[in-house]
Formats: C-alpha cells, sequence, structure tokens
C-alpha cells in the first residue's frame, strides 16, 4: 500500500500561503499577484466544495451558483446594508448556504427516483428560484443590485488585495482540508461506494442518507464561506452577475479536468483554468475563453474523463520535476514573459510530460501485483463437515407477502432461519426466492406480514440498519464498486459494518476477507480486471467482512463452471465453519442437498414443502413443480 | 389585461418552448443523450436567419429552407460521434454543454455580444397582429404556435404510425432488445437526431422572428425548456406540448399578478415539486405502447 503524502502536500500549501503576504512585503511583486493568486484560491473553495458531493458521490450538481448566491448575498444585506460585522456574517452565509444544501438534500435524497440526470436537473432548479426571491424582495435586492462597502480590517493587513488574499487562503485551506480528510475517512469512502452502487453500499451497512447529506452540507457550507468572502471584493452584486452560469460552469470544467475523485483534483483544475483564463485575457484573447473551455471539455470527456491528476499521479516525480524545472529557468533566466508566464508555460509543459505514452498506468500496476492469478482461488486443506448446534432464530418470516402492482411474487410465507443453519432455498424461475432475500436484506419491504430480525421487527428499517442486525447478502449478477480496487471493496463493507474499523485498519484486515474466499492474489485488481467467478467471490468476501449473522447467497454459484463450482462449495463450507448462518439460493440441486442442513421449497410465491433434503426432494409436489406440471394439469 | 388574455397569451407563447424542448425530449428519451447542443442549434438558427433575411433578402420564414437541412446535418453529425465515441447518458449532457459554450463563443465573435434583430422592412411579420374574438395577438407568436402544434402533431403520427417510429420507441424501452430485433439504432438515432435538429433550425427561426437575439440567450432558454421536458415527461411528445402551454400560461399569470421576476420562481418551484411527486411527467401516457 502507497504510504499517504496528503499531509505534506496539505501542510506544505498551508505554508506556502502564509508566506505569500510576508514575502510579498519583502519583494517587489505588484499588487497583481496578490490578486490572482486570490482569484485561484476563489475557484479552489468553489471547485473543491463542488467536488465534495458531485465528484465523490456522484451526484453531479449544476446549482453550485446557489450556493455561492446565498454567500454572496448574506454578505451583501447583512453587511453591505445593514452593516453587520463582516467576520460573523461571513459565517452566517455559510451556515445559510448549508441549511439550503440540507434542504436540498431532504428534498431530493429521501427518494430513489432523483438520481444521476434528474438529480442536476434539479439542482439546476435552484439558482433560478433563488434568483427569483432575490429579485422580487427590495429588502434584498429588488433588481437594482446591492453595494459592498470596503470592510475595515487589521491595520497589519493592509492593503486591502492582502487581507482579501489571507481570507480566500483560509476558505480555501478549510475546502482542500475537509476534502482531504474525507478522502482518508469513511465519510468520503461512504461517497465512493454510494457513486459506484448505492443499493449495494446500503446493504452492505453504508447510511446512505446520513452520507449524502453530510456531503451536501459540506458543499454548501463551503459554497457560502466562498461567496460570502469574495462579496467584499466584489463592491457592487447583482442578480445577473451572481446567478449567472459561470460558477456552475467552472467548478465542472475545473473538477473534470483536475480529477473528479481525488481531493486535490479541483485545486489542480482551477490552478490551470484560472492561469488559462488570465493568459487570454492578457493576450487579448478572451473572445476565445469560452471556445477554449468547451474544447477542453469536449476533449478531456472524449479521451481522459478521468482527469489529469490520474496522469500526474502515473509519474509525480517527473511532473513534479518538470514544473518546478520550467519556471525555475524561466525565472533565472528572466528573458521572457512575467511569472504568470512561467507558471503558465510550467503547467502546459507538464501536460505534454503526462501525455507522453508510457508509465505506470493503473491495469500495469494491478498487474504487477496480481501474478499467479490463474491459481488465486486454490484452497487449502479439506475442512471437516461443520457440526454446528442449531440455536435461537436469527430470521423469522410470518406470513410475509409481497406484490409488485398486480404480480403476486410472494402469498404469504412464513419460515424460520436459526443459527447454525444451512437453509437451502430452492424452486423455479419465478417461485420468489429472490424477492424473499430482497425482503429480509430490507431491499424491498413487504406488502403484509412480519419480519422479524433477532426479534426486531425489520419491515420499517432501513437495508443498513439491517445489515447492522447482522444480515449480509450477495448479489446473482455481482454489484461491486467498480472503481475500488478488490481490497479497497472489502475495506468498505469492514469499514461500515458490525464492527466498525478506520480506513488504514480496514484495508489491513481485508486480506483476511479475501484469503478466506482465496482472492488474496488479487487484492490490488479492479473489479473489471477479474472473471464472473472472483467477482461472485468477492461479493462473498464482501459480505463476510459485515461480520453478519446470516449471510444471504442468491444464485453465488450462477454461470460458473464445474470447477469454479466445486470451489464456491468450499468456500460456503469454510464460511459455514466460520459460524454464520447461511441461506442458499441456488438452482444447482447437487450442490444444495450437499451443503444444506434444512431446505425451503418455494412455488408460485408460497412454501411447497420444508425439511430434511433427502426427504423435501423425493416429495412427489417438488418433483412436479420442478419437472413441469404440463403432464397431468395442462393449463393448471 | 385580464388573467384569460394573460393565460392565452403566455400559453401561446409557451408553446414555442415546448417546440424547442421536442427535440431535446426525443434525444433523452429515446436515445439516452441529454444534447444540450440543441440549444446551440437553435441559437446558429436564430442567427442565420437574421443574416439571411438581412443580406439575402429572403423571407424570413423561408429561410428554414436552408437553416433546416443545415441544422439537420450538424444533429446528425454530432449524434454520429455520440455513438462513435460510444458517450454515456451523463457525459453526453457534458460534452455537448462544451459545444453549446464553444457556439455561444463562435456567435460572439461573428454577430458581436449586441442584441440582433431584423430591421422592420425584412421582418414586417414582427408588427403585425391578428384580431381573434376579443384578443388581438401579435403575428410571431400565432406563427410560432402554429407551427409548434404542427410539429408535434407531425412528430406524433410518425412515432405512431411508420416503422422508423415505433422502432424509436422500443429503442427508448430497451436498447438491446431492440437491436436484437434487428433494429439499425445507429441510422434511427442519426436521423432522429438529425430532425431534431432541423427542428431546432425552425425553432430559432420562430424566435428570431419575434424578439432579438444575443448569444447568450441559450442560458436564458435552458432552465425554462428543461422545466418543460420534465414536467410532460422524458420523450413523451405530446406532453412536451402541453408542458409547453402549461409553464406559458402560469407565467403569463404570475407575471401579471406579481410582476415578471416572479414567473421563474413559480415555474422552478413548479418543477421541483414535479421531480419530487411526479418524476415521470405531468401526462402520463396511455398504457399499452
Amino acid at each position: 500500500m502507497r504510504r499517504d503524502r496528503g499531509w505534506i502536500a496539505l501542510a506544505a500549501i498551508g505554508v506556502g500561503l502564509f508566506l505569500v503576504p510576508v514575502l510579498w512585503e519583502v519583494t517587489d511583486f505588484a499588487v497583481f499577484y496578490l490578486v490572482f493568486l486570490s482569484g485561484i484560491l476563489f475557484w479552489v473553495a468553489q471547485a473543491t466544495s463542488w467536488n465534495i458531493l458531485s465528484g465523490y458521490s456522484g451526484y453531479f450538481s449544476f446549482g453550485q451558483g446557489a450556493f455561492y448566491g446565498v454567500g454572496v448575498y448574506t454578505m451583501a444585506v447583512l453587511f453591505g446594508r445593514h452593516g453587520w460585522n463582516w467576520l460573523l456574517v461571513i459565517l452566517i452565509g455559510g451556515v445559510l448556504a448549508m441549511l439550503l444544501g440540507l434542504g436540498i438534500g431532504a428534498l431530493a435524497f429521501r427518494l430513489s427516483s432523483l438520481k444521476g440526470e434528474i438529480f442536476a436537473l434539479l439542482t439546476l432548479a435552484f439558482p433560478f428560484i433563488l434568483a427569483g426571491i432575490v429579485r422580487l424582495f427590495d429588502a434584498i435586492d429588488g433588481g437594482q443590485g446591492v453595494v459592498v462597502p470596503v470592510p475595515s480590517f487589521p491595520e497589519l493587513l493592509a492593503p486591502f488585495q492582502k487581507f482579501y488574499f489571507v481570507l480566500s487562503s483560509v476558505v480555501a485551506l478549510l475546502a482542500l482540508t475537509v476534502a482531504y480528510l474525507m478522502h482518508r475517512t469513511r465519510y468520503g469512502w461512504a461517497l465512493f461506494a454510494i457513486r459506484d452502487d448505492e443499493a449495494a453500499a446500503e446493504g452492505l451497512g453504508v447510511p446512505t442518507f446520513f452520507h449524502k447529506m453530510i456531503a451536501i452540507g459540506a458543499n454548501g457550507l463551503i459554497g457560502g464561506l466562498s461567496g460570502a468572502v469574495v462579496a467584499l471584493n466584489l463592491g457592487f452584486v447583482s442578480v445577473e452577475g451572481t446567478f449567472n452560469l459561470t460558477v456552475p460552469l467552472f467548478v465542472i470544467v475545473m473538477s473534470v479536468l483536475g480529477s473528479r475523485n481525488h481531493w486535490a483534483g479541483p485545486l489542480l483544475g482551477a490552478v490551470y483554468i484560472h492561469t488559462l483564463q488570465n493568459r487570454l485575457a492578457a493576450g487579448g484573447f478572451e473572445g476565445w475563453s469560452l471556445i477554449v473551455l468547451g474544447v477542453i471539455l469536449v476533449v478531456l470527456m472524449l479521451l481522459a474523463p478521468e482527469g489529469l491528476m490520474a496522469r500526474f499521479t502515473r509519474r509525480p516525480a517527473l511532473a513534479g520535476g518538470v514544473f518546478v524545472g520550467v519556471i525555475a529557468t524561466l525565472g533565472l533566466l528572466r528573458v521572457w514573459g512575467d511569472p504568470v508566464s512561467w507558471l503558465a508555460a510550467a503547467l502546459g509543459a507538464v501536460v505534454v510530460v503526462a501525455f507522453l505514452p508510457g508509465g505506470r498506468t493503473a491495469e500495469k500496476r494491478s498487474e504487477e501485483t496480481s501474478v499467479g492469478r490463474g491459481a488465486s482461488v486454490v484452497l487449502g486443506e479439506d475442512l471437516p463437515a461443520p457440526l454446528l448446534k442449531v440455536g435461537r432464530p436469527i430470521v423469522v418470516a410470518a406470513d410475509v407477502a409481497k406484490d409488485f402492482g398486480g404480480v403476486h411474487a410472494l402469498r404469504g410465507v412464513s419460515m424460520t432461519v436459526a443459527e447454525g443453519e444451512l437453509v437451502g432455498l430452492v424452486g423455479p424461475n419465478g417461485s420468489g426466492k429472490t424477492t424473499l432475500v430482497n425482503l429480509i436484506s430490507g431491499a424491498l419491504t413487504p406488502t403484509s406480514g412480519v419480519i422479524e430480525l433477532d426479534g426486531t421487527e425489520s419491515s420499517a428499517l432501513p437495508p443498513h440498519r439491517i445489515a447492522h442486525l447482522g444480515i449480509a447478502r450477495t448479489y446473482q449478477i455481482p454489484r461491486p464498486f467498480t472503481s475500488l480496487t478488490v481490497r479497497d471493496n472489502v475495506a468498505v463493507a469492514i469499514m461500515f459494518g458490525r464492527e466498525p474499523r478506520r480506513l488504514d485498519a480496514s484495508r489491513q484486515a481485508a486480506g483476511e476477507y479475501l484469503n478466506l474466499v482465496g482472492l488474496g492474489g488479487l487484492a490490488e485488481a479492479l473489479p473489471g480486471q477479474v472473471n464472473l467467478h472472483e467477482r461472485q467471490l468477492l461479493e462473498m468476501a464482501r459480505a463476510m467482512a459485515t461480520k453478519p449473522a446470516l449471510l444471504l447467497l442468491d444464485e453465488a454459484m450462477a454461470g460458473l463452471n464445474p470447477v469454479e463450482i466445486d470451489n464456491a462449495v468450499e468456500v460456503v463450507r469454510r464460511i459455514r465453519a466460520s459460524g454464520v448462518s447461511i441461506v442458499l439460493v441456488e438452482h444447482l440441486l447437487r450442490v444444495v442437498n450437499q451443503l444444506s442442513t434444512r431446505i425451503v421449497v418455494l412455488d408460485q410465491g408460497l412454501v411447497l414443502a420444508e425439511g430434511d433434503p433427502g426427504v423435501v426432494m423425493k416429495d412427489p409436489a417438488v418433483v412436479k413443480a420442478y419437472l413441469g406440471r404440463q403432464t397431468d394439469a395442462p393449463g393448471d | 389585461m385580464s388573467e384569460l388574455q394573460a393565460a392565452i397569451f403566455g400559453a401561446l407563447g409557451g408553446s414555442l418552448f415546448g417546440l424547442m424542448a421536442l427535440g431535446l425530449s426525443m434525444g433523452w428519451g429515446f436515445l439516452k443523450n441529454i444534447n444540450l447542443a440543441h440549444f446551440a442549434m437553435i441559437l446558429l438558427g436564430g442567427y442565420l436567419t437574421v443574416d439571411l433575411a438581412t443580406n439575402l433578402g429572403m423571407s424570413p420564414v423561408a429561410t428554414i429552407v436552408i437553416t433546416a437541412p443545415l441544422m439537420f446535418l450538424i444533429g446528425a453529425l454530432v449524434q454520429a460521434g455520440f455513438e462513435r465515441f460510444d458517450v454515456s447518458e451523463f457525459n453526453s449532457l457534458l460534452i455537448s454543454y462544451g459545444l453549446l459554450i464553444i457556439t455561444v463563443q463562435v456567435v460572439t465573435n461573428i454577430w458581436t455580444a449586441d442584441y440582433q434583430r431584423m430591421a422592420p422592412e425584412v421582418n414586417p411579420l414582427a408588427a403585425e397582429s391578428v384580431r381573434i374574438g376579443p384578443f388581438v395577438f401579435p403575428a410571431p407568436t400565432l406563427l410560432a404556435a402554429g407551427f409548434a402544434v404542427g410539429l408535434v402533431v407531425l412528430a406524433q403520427f410518425v412515432l405512431e404510425k411508420t416503422y422508423a417510429g415505433r422502432a424509436l420507441q422500443a429503442f427508448g424501452q430497451d436498447r438491446q432488445i431492440a437491436s436484437a430485433f434487428g433494429i439499425d439504432h445507429r441510422m434511427l438515432g442519426v436521423l432522429l437526431a438529425g430532425a431534431s435538429g432541423a427542428s431546432a433550425a425552425i425553432a430559432g427561426m420562430l424566435i428570431a422572428v419575434g424578439e432579438p437575439l444575443i448569444p447568450f440567450s441559450p442560458f436564458d432558454w435552458i432552465g425554462r425548456v428543461f422545466a418543460i421536458v420534465i414536467l410532460g415527461g422524458i420523450g413523451n411528445v405530446q406532453g412536451t406540448l402541453y408542458a409547453g402551454l402549461l409553464v406559458g400560461a402560469v407565467s403569463g399569470v404570475v407575471a401579471l399578478a406579481w410582476g415578471p421576476s416572479a414567473s421563474p420562481l413559480v415555474v422552478f418551484s413548479l418543477v421541483v415539486l414535479a421531480l419530487v411527486f411526479r418524476p415521470q411527467g405531468l401526462f402520463p401516457r396511455k398504457a399499452g405502447h
């Protein structure tokens, strides 16, 4: 595992920001450079706060302008019109924008339909609504605009540009720190899991609603703080100047350019775009700025949607070296341009280097680490057949029914699964097996009937609470978190499971579960690089990592060849030997007979038979359900 | 002006927004693209109408003979590009956003950022009005409403009655199954995107006839047009027209009662409510399709 150098980078940025005004005092640099850097810092704060929600969690927002606008107008009204203390007003602006974010979240995140493009369009509406309110009420603006006077500030920080630089630094540093801390802790990883597969994340114990609210709250808070600060610099604010598409557009382009799944991606994008804008304006090419931004967006989305950050981290030393080298050379020679031109030249050189072929790609790295993958699922010694005592009930389902519209998927099923059992759940296609799994795991709620887990009625609980009660499941078609490695898939499950741990500890502990299913050699691979069997084993490892009392295996062997099935059976035996009860949904009767302590047969949404494997499978009714009923009652 | 009059005026104006929303809604519903470049094509169509009418002396309405085929081509090319790069629904939104801002800048550089409108002698329609019963309607508004209703009826007819339309519906419901049954989705997609482009050219002409244009006009349209797409139901042709009329009427009445700045407030609050309570649109299609 790579050691994390983020703290060092963050501290270096902090020290650098502190040194800038100090050095500025003792050198002869013009005030322009403070203004230029403050501009970058504004965009760092806006883009980073946007990225916490839209990059980390994938809930793409066109509504950054709303948070920004709340901050701007809080400052304009409370400080500009009423003369409140500006420091207090900055905080109020942040809090109001955060409340707006939480309000949007409370509205949108309750509904599973409000995802993807629909969420993006919902957020598009809020700047329009706010602009309407601001324009409508004379107490806020009334369409005339509001003057924001220059605030009084300590003499030490004079002139105003220096004071504004310091304020901008504080907000930008706050944004980066929050983004970094989330990236290193469960708060960020919950969002990564949500981005890849929200339902799977919830099923593994991630409280998705809570974490989305945190993300949109942080987005609003920082966006609002930054908006309130920038209003001090604007001097005059208007509806048209505030609620236009500049802020939402720029934060998107910057984050896409930098990277949407790295805390420093938006920082990188902000530096690039702001410098580019500045050079275009300085060179008299202002009329090209949208064209350049548009081309960047189109080309990046088509060719490198993962962003520059991913390119740089392949060869960090080379990228850093070229950057410093170009600036130092131009700075020492002093034959061409000003410092901003040197910066622009260095940034351009780094991009050229980053797109040269070669370097360590993510795929190569994982190939290096997954040597001998063919043998990855070889299992150890034969385990003795587990002799576990049947204990107290874990799941008690009483007369559970589920309708989908007019379709009765389950029509009153009662069953119990107790500690130490391995219940084979079988039945023809459409008999309701997967529906029952979805009901027990909380992905669906029953139309009628009661399910009790460990004595707690579960039908009203969200899936993550059910996971915490000790129910884990796998999906028939594996649903791994595709952007996380095999190891990190398991680590997320540990982080949010019944015995949660921190990121690093979870990553270490993940190896144990990967070894349990024989995936130890593929820990650093991405799920897209492993085969179906290995993805199904990953499902089991991930489910086990939540420390369940009961594991629901939904056709975990579908589509496998005979050798792989034997492997999977061995893994199921191991899981059982570790003391976890299992419900095995399976079509392969050989496997079910071999493993089960008890079999439940479903047919047309009802329990057809139940009991000892040897007895149940000879039941004439079961044989008939499986071999078809056309022999005796056509059209039944 | 009475509320009734405001509602009728608003609804007629809203039908033009419904026409703008039509291509976007069909692309989203059937091709799974959210094509913001549609607004770029409307903008270009409008500016070309102004330019052709002013410099070549064409009748403004007749300019669509040139602009519609041109936008058909551009729309089809963009769609072919999306197909070529296998662009996902979400990425299409960002890429076409890039195309839109490029277009806005190009239009600014060619025609300046100032308002562009046709001189009265070039565009005599702008000053005319028609009296129907107690109401007097500006001719451009009636023209726009006529085109909008006509094109929606045409689109509905093509979707319901022709092989291509039925194939599109099948494709919108399940791409893989439809492809397996031998539907050439590439060709269909390119044709539909071309048709959307042509409708954008017509919408652009109608806007240019009625009001002055600036390069940033698309950003005034986006919000309202998306509101209509969502309220109408994504991919629902008739719903789009109804939603356009509804949004227009509501805007008209609200603007009369509380002032023009209140109407976006009401319209977008309506959108939020619609997204939360009826994400499938206000006008559900009949079952059985």
